[in-house]
C-alpha cells in the first residue's frame, strides 16, 4: 500500500469522527493481532426514515484498495441481501463507487455512506445486479416490499 | 591496473573518488545486468547487487550475463561471477530481498554512496525511495516498458522524490461489466481468471467465517448460504473430485447463468443479448496449437481437460494460483474466457494471446533496457559530481531522461530529459519529518506503547491525541478512539527493527497541528528513548468541508490529496512540454496486471 493510500484513510477517519450523519457508524475492523485495519473497514447504514428500509441498520463492509484513491473502495453488503442493484455476493453495484463512472479521488466515507443509503431506496433498475429482488421490484412491487420490510426488521437497529 | 579513458574523462582526483565510491544496486534482471557491466567498466570501487530471484528460461534473452546451465541459479550471484573476470571492482552479491529488514537495517544502507534502483515492482522502489530519504543518499530510479523506459534520479530533500507523483496503477474494470455484461474479450478474460478461476480452484472454500449474516437464525442463515453461494456448491463439485460432474459445472457457467441473465430484459435493451451454450457436448478433440483460434467444440474439449487435470491437482494441492506459465491454469482460463466470449458474441483468441493478456505481459526489449542502463550509470557521474569539466550541479539543473512514447513520437526526438523538479510539498513520503529511533532490546521488551507516545509527544511538542501508524504493515496501533494497545509492550505489538512508525496528531484544532513524524526502529545500545532531533512544523489542519457535497468533478480535498485529474485524460498533455512534472508522463509500473474489482 502506498503512503499516499494510508495519508487518506487517516484522514477519512479523522473526517468521520468530526463529522458523520446521524445513525450511521463506521469504523476499521481489527487485525487478528488486535491492531486496526485502515484498508478494512465495517459501517452501518440506517434506512431513511418514512421508507420501507427504517427499520434497519445495514451493515456493509468497505475494502480500499491498495491504490485508492486513485481506486475506489469496494462495498459490500452480507452475501444474499436483498436489494436490486446489490450483486448475490454482496457487492453493491453504484456508479460512485466505478472508476469508469463516478468515482473521483476526492469522494469521501461521508459521501459514499450517503450514496449506499440513498441506494436502498431508490435502486436503479437499469442496473440489476441479482434476479429476485430485480424481478420483485419491477414485477410484483407488494411482494418487494413485503421482503425488504421484512429483511429490514432482521436489521434492527 | 587504472582506466586510462576513465581518468581522462574524469580527472586523477576524481577517479580516485569513483575508485573509493561503495554503491549498491537493487536488481539483476533486464536493466540490472547491463547496469552491472557499465558501473564494473566505469570502474566503481565496490559494488553491491542485491536479487532474490533466480534464474529463469525466459530471462536469458536479455539477461546477457546468464547462460543456460544458469538456470534456477541466483541472479545476484550469477551477474556477480559472470562478470567478475573483467572487473576491477569488489563486488559482493546478495541474494535477498532488498526490503529484508535484518538482513539490510537502514545502518547498512548509510556505507552506500549511491543507490541504483533497477527493479520490477513498485513496493520495493517505494521502500528503496524511502530508505533514501531516510539517509538522503541519492538514488537513481530507472524503468522500462516495451519500448518505453526512464531514468530519475532523485536527490532527498531537493528533488522530487519517487512518490512526489502519483503512479499509474493498473486497470480494474467495474463488476457489473464483468460479472453481467462483457463486451470486450479482455471481460471474458477477466472473468475466467479472476471470477471463475479462482472461485472455483484458489479460495479455501467455505464461506468466511467473519461474514456478518445480519441474523442469528440458523435456518436462515442456511437458506441464505443455499441461495446465494451457489459457486460454493460448483466447488464442492470441482473438491469432490468427480469428473462426471464437470459436465454440471459447465452447464451452470455457459447455460444457466447465462439464462438468468436473459431474464433481466433490462439489461439487454441496448444490448446484443447472450445465448446460452445448449447442447453441448464434449469430445475428445483436443488442438494443440496455441496460436490459433480454436473452433467452439475445441474450447469445450479444452475446457473439460483442463478442468479434470486441475480436480486431479486439488487433491495433493490445497489450491491453485493462476500462474500465465502453468499450462493447466492458463488452459482452463483461455477455454472460459473463449466459450464465454462465444456465449456473448465476442471475438475469440489463441491461448497464446490469452497467455499475454491474462498474464499482464509486456515484451521485455533488450535494447531499451541498455539504453536505460546507459543513462543511469552516465547519470550517476553527475550526480556524484565526479566529471572534470562540469561544475558541481545544483540537484534541480541533473536531469531525468525519458524515451519518446514509441507511438508518439514527437519533433523526431527520442530522449526527452528535463531537469528534475522540487519535491512536491505535499509528498506522502518526502514531505514528512522523519528520523532514526535506536531502542535496546531490553527497552523493545519492557517499554509500553504509551511512554512511547508520551516521550513523542513530549518532544516534538504534539499538543494532545495522536495516532500511531506502523507504516511497514500497515497497522493503526493507537489513535483517539482505539487505546486497546496502548498498555502493551513494544514487541508484544510487533514493533521491532526495521519498523516504521508513523505518528501524527489528531489535535481537532482549528488553528494549526503538528506535522506528522516517521521514526524508523533501529535496534541498538543505549537503552532508553533517545528521539532524534527533528524539527517538526506546525501545519494547516485539513478542514472539513461544509456539507453540500455530492461528488462533483474536481471537488478539492480537505487535506490536499494530490488529485491527479490529469491521468484520466492523458491525450491532453503535450510529451515535449517539460514544464508541468515530466516524472508523471515518463513513470509508469512495469506490469499491468488487471484486476477485477469483485
Amino acid at each position: 500500500m502506498s503512503s499516499l493510500c494510508l495519508q487518506r484513510l487517516q484522514e477519512e477517519r479523522k473526517k468521520w469522527r468530526k463529522d458523520h450523519p446521524f445513525g450511521f457508524f463506521a469504523k476499521p475492523t481489527k487485525k487478528p493481532d488486535g491492531s486496526m485495519n485502515l484498508q478494512k473497514w465495517e459501517a452501518g447504514i440506517p434506512g431513511k426514515e418514512g421508507t420501507i428500509w427504517k427499520d434497519g441498520v445495514f451493515p456493509i463492509t468497505i475494502e480500499y484498495p491498495d491504490d485508492y484513491p486513485s481506486k475506489p473502495p469496494k462495498v459490500k453488503f452480507p452475501a444474499g441481501f436483498y436489494h436490486p442493484n446489490i450483486y448475490p455476493s454482496g457487492t453493491v453495484c453504484l456508479s460512485i463507487l466505478n472508476e469508469d463512472q463516478d468515482w473521483r479521488p476526492a469522494i469521501t466515507l461521508k459521501q459514499i455512506a450517503l450514496g449506499v443509503q440513498d441506494l436502498l431506496d431508490s435502486p436503479n433498475p437499469n442496473s440489476p445486479a441479482q434476479e429476485p429482488a430485480w424481478r420483485a421490484f419491477s414485477k410484483n412491487v407488494k411482494e418487494y416490499e413485503r421482503k425488504v420490510i421484512e429483511q429490514a426488521k432482521r436489521y434492527t437497529k | 591496473m587504472a582506466n586510462a579513458s576513465a581518468v581522462r574523462l574524469l580527472g586523477q582526483e576524481n577517479y580516485e573518488r569513483l575508485r573509493s565510491s561503495r554503491v549498491l544496486l537493487v536488481g539483476a534482471g533486464g536493466i540490472g545486468c547491463e547496469l552491472l557491466k557499465n558501473l564494473v567498466l566505469m570502474g566503481f570501487g565496490e559494488i553491491h547487487i542485491v536479487d532474490l530471484d533466480i534464474i529463469d528460461l525466459s530471462n536469458l534473452n536479455r539477461q546477457f550475463l546468464f547462460r543456460q546451465r544458469d538456470i534456477k541459479q541466483a541472479k545476484a550471484t550469477t551477474a556477480a561471477r559472470a562478470i567478475e573476470h573483467v572487473s576491477n571492482s569488489k563486488l559482493v552479491a546478495h541474494q535477498a530481498n532488498i526490503m529484508d529488514v535484518n538482513q539490510f537495517p537502514l545502518a547498512w544502507f548509510s556505507q552506500f554512496s549511491i543507490f541504483f534502483n533497477a527493479l520490477d515492482n513498485l513496493e520495493a522502489r517505494r521502500y528503496v525511495n524511502q530508505m533514501a530519504q531516510y539517509l538522503r543518499k541519492p538514488l537513481l530510479e530507472s524503468g522500462t516498458a516495451g519500448f518505453d523506459g526512464y531514468i530519475q534520479p532523485i536527490i532527498p530533500g531537493a528533488t522530487e522524490c519517487f512518490d512526489c507523483t502519483t503512479k499509474e496503477t493498473p486497470k480494474t474494470f467495474p463488476v457489473c461489466t464483468i460479472r453481467s455484461t462483457p463486451s470486450q474479450p479482455i471481460h471474458c478474460i477477466v472473468w475466467a481468471k479472476n471470477f471463475l478461476f479462482s472461485q472455483l480452484f484458489a479460495s479455501s472454500g467455505s464461506m468466511s467465517a467473519d461474514e456478518d449474516l445480519g441474523t442469528d437464525n440458523v435456518e436462515e442463515i442456511e437458506r441464505i448460504r443455499q441461495e446465494t453461494n451457489e459457486l460454493h456448491e460448483l466447488q464442492e463439485l470441482i473438491r469432490s473430485g468427480d469428473k462426471t460432474r464437470i459436465r454440471d459445472v459447465f452447464e451452470k457457467v455457459f447455460v444457466k447463468d447465462i439464462e438468468k441473465l436473459l431474464a433481466i430484459e433490462e439489461l439487454w435493451k441496448a444490448r446484443e443479448k447472450p445465448t446460452p451454450l445448449y447442447n453441448f457436448k464434449f469430445d475428445e478433440k483436443i488442438n494443440k496449437n496455441l496460436n490459433t483460434v480454436w473452433t467452439i467444440q475445441e474450447q469445450v474439449n479444452a475446457f473439460v481437460l483442463a478442468t479434470e487435470k486441475l480436480m486431479q491437482r486439488l487433491s495433493s494441492e490445497k489450491q491453485i494460483e493462476f500462474d500465465k506459465d502453468d499450462p493447466d491454469t492458463l488452459l482452463f482460463v483461455a477455454a472460459a474466457a473463449n466459450i464465454r466470449a462465444s456465449v456473448f458474441k465476442l471475438p475469440l483468441k489463441s491461448v497464446f494471446d490469452i497467455k499475454q493478456i491474462a498474464g499482464g505481459i509486456i515484451p521485455a526489449i533488450a535494447t531499451t533496457n541498455a539504453i536505460i542502463a546507459g543513462l543511469s550509470s552516465l547519470a550517476s557521474l553527475r550526480v556524484l559530481n565526479l566529471l572534470k569539466n562540469q561544475p558541481k550541479a545544483n540537484p534541480t539543473e541533473l536531469n531525468m531522461a525519458f524515451t519518446a512514447k514509441a507511438s508518439n513520437m514527437s519533433n523526431n526526438r527520442y530522449l526527452s530529459n528535463p531537469q528534475l523538479g522540487p519535491p512536491n510539498p505535499r509528498c506522502p513520503v518526502c514531505s514528512i519529518a522523519r528520523g532514526v529511533l535506536t531502542l535496546s532490546q531490553n527497552d523493545l521488551d519492557t517499554m509500553r506503547l504509551s511512554e512511547l507516545v508520551g516521550a513523542v509527544q513530549e518532544k516534538y511538542s504534539y499538543s494532545g491525541e495522536v495516532s500511531v501508524l506502523d507504516k511497514s504493515t500497515q497497522r493503526l496501533l493507537a489513535d483517539f478512539d482505539f487505546e486497546d494497545l496502548l498498555n502493551k509492550t513494544l514487541a508484544e505489538v510487533k514493533v521491532a527493527r526495521g519498523t516504521i512508525l508513523l505518528i501524527s496528531d489528531e489535535q481537532d484544532s482549528e488553528e494549526s497541528i503538528r506535522a506528522p513524524v516517521e521514526l524508523y526502529i533501529e535496534q541498538g545500545e543505549p537503552e532508553g528513548i533517545n528521539l532524534p532531533d527533528i524539527e517538526v512544523p506546525l501545519i494547516k489542519p485539513a478542514v472539513v468541508e461544509p456539507d453540500e457535497t455530492n461528488s462533483e468533478e474536481g471537488v478539492s480535498m480537505p487535506g490536499e490529496i494530490i488529485l491527479d485529474e490529469d491521468d484520466k485524460n492523458p491525450k491532453k498533455r503535450h510529451l515535449d512540454d517539460a514544464s508541468e512534472t515530466p516524472a508523471k508522463k515518463a513513470l509508469k509500473t512495469e506490469e499491468e496486471h488487471v484486476v477485477i474489482l469483485d
